[in-house]
């Protein structure tokens, strides 16, 4: 056993120290499919980092009913106590007439001008519910009840925008999924043609090994390696491409949040998804090299 | 050690290499196979190391059935028989240490007990002090000795050599064909495809001829 592991050492180091005597042609492969990688990988944060951002925006997702003109202050206190024994409802505040009046002459500017005014507002609860955002039908089935009421004159789901955004954000994950299975396989073509070219180079080599009496799995080995290490650094450029690009971002974008006066912070690429991408990166140069040398090795027959 | 039992061997092309041939080596036997080129020596070799299959007939090797050993066995059985190349395809790139240990390394020896062999095989054809050279900075007949010390490092009982001394003088193809005597004098069955008819009545061992893929002569030549 501990010979085994010896031997796929010497192997592995062997492998790197091909890769080193060529380090152009590795350089370049390397960058390839560093840049392959690099595309959904972004995708990928660029996702994460506007969930996180919508996210903040979530919990204050609310239901405004708006009730009827008839309906007293007395009875919408009773009215909103009852709402808030519905499953599914976190809180339900009502809103007096009077109240949403000055709230809307402090905000709108408008001041005295208000005054002059009848008061035009009806009365309002501001149900916040205790549902997913992304649970629609138990928001919609939450909406419809509330209508259903005498006392209400209107509903209105107040965060159409963040299920838009989240449609939205579905349709780009889903174009990232896409892309990075169309890259994948691309890095699996650019690992395989480099592995095809390195069989047939060391055509002689393969050969007399066969000759003494190497096995198939012995002669794979070395080329293995070498195609999970490409693989593997591929996958290295590529989260360093991130980490800078997203280190090029981070300033403007935490200036921008202050504006907005979020404490807002660009999110890299955490310690899974690294270790996800690496793993991912070294699994695709093993799997290529193992198509491409698994094709070529047999056609190497000595004569 | 090699029973051919009328073996026959046609190629795709419709080329018939060889017809009912029928031989038998014993252990520890020295043989040299003959004949002009295109009789069918190297198809003969290649049927030993299995690199092609009869058409026809049989082959014994170590008494086993070469039929028998499936395509993931062959490599196996190649460790058991010692080949010499006429261009001594050694790797270039790889010190003389290197090529010689190859065997060694491929049938996962242990590094300790790697070291200690290779340099018995190379003290033997006298090449210690090149160990770490290129086989490229070396002259033909010691690159010929290098081919052989890897051929001999796995200790097989089974030595074949085809043309070892196509590419070689008069004086390097005696110093080569006593190396090889010398394995067969310890023990190793030897079988040499040549055409240097010199070195055969030298050696005044048991030769096959082959003629047109069919077996001309099998016997010791009076000298």
């Amino acid at each position: 056993m501990r010979n085994y592991l010896l031997r796929h050492a010497q192997v592995f180091f062997y492998s790197l120290g091909q890769l080193a005597r060529t380090p152009f042609a590795s350089l370049m492969t390397i960058a390839v499919i560093g840049v392959a990688l690099a595309l959904p990988s972004g995708l990928y944060v660029l996702i994460d980092n506007v969930q996180h951002v919508s996210g903040g925006v979530d919990s204050s997702a609310r239901i405004s009913v708006f009730l009827k003109k008839s309906v007293n202050d007395s009875r919408a206190e009773y009215w909103a106590g009852r709402v808030r024994k519905i499953p599914g409802v976190a809180a339900a505040e009502y809103v007096p007439p009077g109240e949403a009046l000055a709230e809307f002459k402090r905000l709108s500017g408008f001041g005295s001008a208000v005054d002059a005014l009848d008061n035009p507002l009806p009365g309002v609860v501001l149900v916040t519910p205790a549902l997913s955002e992304t649970d629609t039908e138990a928001l919609n089935g939450l909406v419809e009840r509330l209508k259903k009421s005498s006392e209400v004159d209107l509903v209105q789901l107040d965060f159409e925008w963040v299920q838009r955004l989240n449609a939205l954000l579905e349709i780009t994950r889903r174009a990232a999924t896409l892309l990075a299975v169309v890259l994948a396989a691309s890095v699996l073509l650019i690992i395989g043609n480099t592995i095809r070219l390195a069989v047939y180079n060391r055509r002689d080599e393969i050969e007399v090994i066969k000759l003494i009496g190497g096995t198939g799995a012995f002669i794979r080995r070395p080329f293995l390696y070498s195609g999970a290490l490409q693989g593997f650094f591929g996958a290295f450029a590529a989260w360093l491409l991130i980490q800078l690009s997203l280190s090029v971002v981070a300033g403007p974008v935490t200036d921008l949040a202050v504006l907005y006066g979020s404490d807002f912070r660009v999110k890299g690429l955490g310690l899974q998804a690294s270790g996800a991408l690496l793993a991912a990166g070294a699994l695709l140069g093993w799997l290529g090299s193992r198509v491409a040398v698994g094709r070529h090795l047999a056609e190497i027959e000595p004569s | 050690m090699i029973q051919f039992d009328r073996v026959s061997k046609r190629y795709e092309s419709g080329h018939d290499a060889l017809t009912q041939v029928s031989f038998d080596i014993a252990d520890e036997e020295m043989v040299f196979l003959t004949g002009h080129s295109g009789a069918g020596k190297s198809t003969l070799l290649k049927l030993i190391a299995l690199i092609e299959r009869p058409t026809r007939g049989s082959i014994l090797v170590n008494d086993r059935n070469t039929a028998k050993i499936g395509r993931f066995r062959v490599p196996y059985y190649r460790r058991e028989i010692g080949i010499v190349f006429q261009n001594n395809r050694l790797l270039m790139d790889r010190t003389v240490f290197d090529n010689v240990a190859l065997p060694l390394v491929v049938s996962g020896c242990h590094h300790r007990e790697l070291g200690r062999r290779v340099r018995a095989a190379l003290d033997k054809v006298g090449l210690l002090k090149k160990e770490r050279d290129l086989p490229i900075t070396l002259s033909g007949g010691e690159q010929q000795r290098v081919g052989i010390a890897r051929a001999v490092v796995n200790k097989p009982p089974l030595l074949v050599a085809d043309e070892p001394t196509g590419n070689l003088d008069d004086a390097l193809s005696t110093e080569i064909m006593d190396l090889l005597a010398d394995f067969n004098h310890h023990g190793v069955t030897v079988l040499i495809a040549t055409h240097d008819l010199r070195q055969v009545k030298r050696l005044g061992s048991r030769v096959l001829e082959l003629h047109n893929g069919q077996l001309d002569y099998d016997g010791v030549p009076a000298s």
